[in-house]
């Protein structure tokens, strides 16, 4: 299924071209966002054709997405209260729980917005604490060495780029300066983590 | 001699930003949020920030008690997403005496930090992000999942929290209609281009935004490192067709460009539209040296007659008709004195 190209999170319903300029500029989107668009768009409404087209589209797949929203309607936070089903109209999660709670869908998801779902960037006091960077590290060397058992090569390799990327954190963690491109441009152009994997 | 001071690449890139997004791990999130949590996220915040190296800097300001106008300015001048201004009734900014370090509170996240330069700076706009977000994550934890990163209300933002972009000018591309190709070039490299007033519409002033798109799955360095490229790709492709079209006809794009310059010094009545228009060719004509006018003063002047701003400096609620009236005025005075430095 493809999502929507604006909002990255409900599946894409519309293909909006738009000449700006006399250059042509396509994007695949939602009902949503394809609405908000329309308001930008002066001189034509398309509040009629959309609803038509909208319609159709709903009523083709009415079939299909009734099972899936049975499927869906299971999920419920039990810290907020969100439903999974609520989640996906809004497009915001009610709390830092809903992420366990709708772990299964929400992971699907994340994977088709941000093509990963594991987190390669710093953590919370990362800089000063080493200790927790290390913690990461044991963890993920022994989801790595699962993986390679189950032969998933793909999670695998996903898992070996986070555990250098906190190796990497690990050894700048005395610096101040966070933000040093290049410092980890060339350690990763040596391959210096590969002993470590 | 005339000389005045240019942040890097500003003859093409107006700003660099970064912003990151953090939630209170024990605050519910936006869509549950009630007033009280609400008020909750401003008073941590708040004590958090002036209790750090800088906070003495910092001014709160909530978004309720601001007239119109002047929430509309903070938008302009880019100090505050227009985001912020749809939860009116609970949000706020802390916004740094230099202008550069902004703290939003309850927007669609609890807190969003950010650091804006002018020209592109991506690097210095995310270290002052970074060093706040740190400076603030002793004090109270936000919400974290090892795998998944800093946890955000919008799964788009979830892993690094981090958003970078920089509004690049760029009067040749678009004129010579190869913002197409770009914006095409762009996708592929997981950014996205869009002009900056709003998507769909017209880029108006020939102003556009470049960002990142994902935020997990790749470290922040990895995410500023790929933006400063591709915008220092494109400032060279502007650049090039910018020497190409003198090269051609030197006289004519002088003509059409100071053309510009002459409606500015006289228009009696100016619309924001036409100004944009007006302003992308006078910023062009002063970076190729037809016209001695600092950059940084033309785009402070750029956001300074936008509606909002132009409300606050008039100091009452203005007509359509009156905005265009200052406008033109603002415009003559401040104009002048800017060639006359």
């Amino acid at each position: 299924m493809m999502m929507c190209e604006d909002c990255g999170i409900r599946p894409a319903k519309f293909h909006l071209m738009t000449i700006i300029n006399g250059d042509r500029v396509e994007r695949n989107l939602c009902p949503g966002c394809m609405a908000r668009h329309q308001k930008q768009i002066p001189g034509f409404d398309f509040s009629n054709l959309a609803g038509i087209l909208n319609s159709i589209l709903e009523d083709s797949k009415a079939a299909e997405q009734e099972g899936q929203e049975a499927e869906l309607e299971g999920y419920v936070c039990d810290q907020c209260g969100m439903t999974y089903l609520e989640f996906q109209k809004c497009g915001m999660l009610g709390c830092a729980n809903c992420y366990q709670a709708f772990k299964t869908p929400l992971t699907a998801l994340l994977q088709r917005v941000h093509g990963n779902t594991q987190h390669a960037g710093r953590i919370p006091g990362g800089v000063h604490n080493g200790t927790s960077i290390r913690m990461n590290i044991d963890r993920l060397k022994q989801k790595l060495q699962k993986a390679v058992a189950d032969e998933e090569y793909e999670q695998a390799a996903r898992l070996r780029d986070a555990i250098r990327a906190l190796i990497l954190q690990l050894d700048r963690k005395d610096t101040d300066i966070k933000v040093r491109p290049q410092e980890r441009l060339n350690a990763e152009d040596e391959g210096e983590m590969n002993e470590h994997v | 001699m005339y000389e005045y001071v240019l942040a890097p690449e500003q003859d093409v890139v107006i700003s660099s930003r970064v912003r990151l997004s953090r939630n209170y791990e024990d605050l519910p999130f936006s869509p549950k949020l009630t007033p009280e949590y609400a008020e909750e996220v401003i008073e941590r915040t708040a004590d958090a920030v002036f209790k750090t190296e800088n906070g003495a800097a910092f001014t709160l300001l909530r978004m309720g008690e601001l007239e119109e106008d002047a929430r509309s300015r903070l938008v302009e001048h880019h100090l505050i997403s227009y985001d912020l201004l749809k939860f009116v009734n609970r949000s706020a900014a802390m916004v740094s005496s230099a202008g550069t370090v902004t703290v939003m509170l309850n927007e669609e996240d609890h807190v969003r930090f950010q650091g804006l330069l002018p020209g592109l700076q991506l690097e210095r706009s995310a270290e002052m992000a970074l060093k706040l977000d740190e400076a603030l994550s002793e004090r109270y934890p936000f919400a974290f999942d090892p795998q998944l990163g800093f946890l955000t209300a919008c799964p788009a933002n979830t892993g690094t929290g981090l958003r970078a972009s920089v509004i690049l000018h760029l009067p040749a591309i678009s004129g010579g209609g190869q913002m197409g190709a770009v914006m095409q070039t762009i996708a592929k490299l997981g950014l996205t281009i869009r002009g900056l007033y709003g998507e769909g519409s017209e880029a108006q002033g020939n102003l556009y935004q470049l960002s990142n798109q994902a935020t997990l799955g790749r470290s922040e360095e990895d995410v500023i490192r790929a933006l400063s490229a591709a915008s220092s790709q494109i400032v060279e492709h502007e650049r090039g067709m910018r020497e190409e079209i003198e090269k051609r006809d030197m006289l004519q794009l002088q003509d059409r460009l100071m053309r510009s310059w002459g409606e500015l010094m006289y228009a009696r009545l100016m619309t924001t539209k036409e100004f944009m228009r007006r302003y992308s060719d006078i910023r062009y004509a002063a970076s190729m040296g037809y016209l001695h006018a600092p950059l940084p003063g033309l785009d402070s002047l750029m956001m300074d007659v936008q509606p909002g701003s132009l409300g606050v400096r008039a100091g009452k609620l203005i007509s359509p008709r009156e905005s265009e009236i200052l406008r033109a005025k603002t415009l003559r005075e401040e104009l002048q004195k800017l060639v006359a430095e």
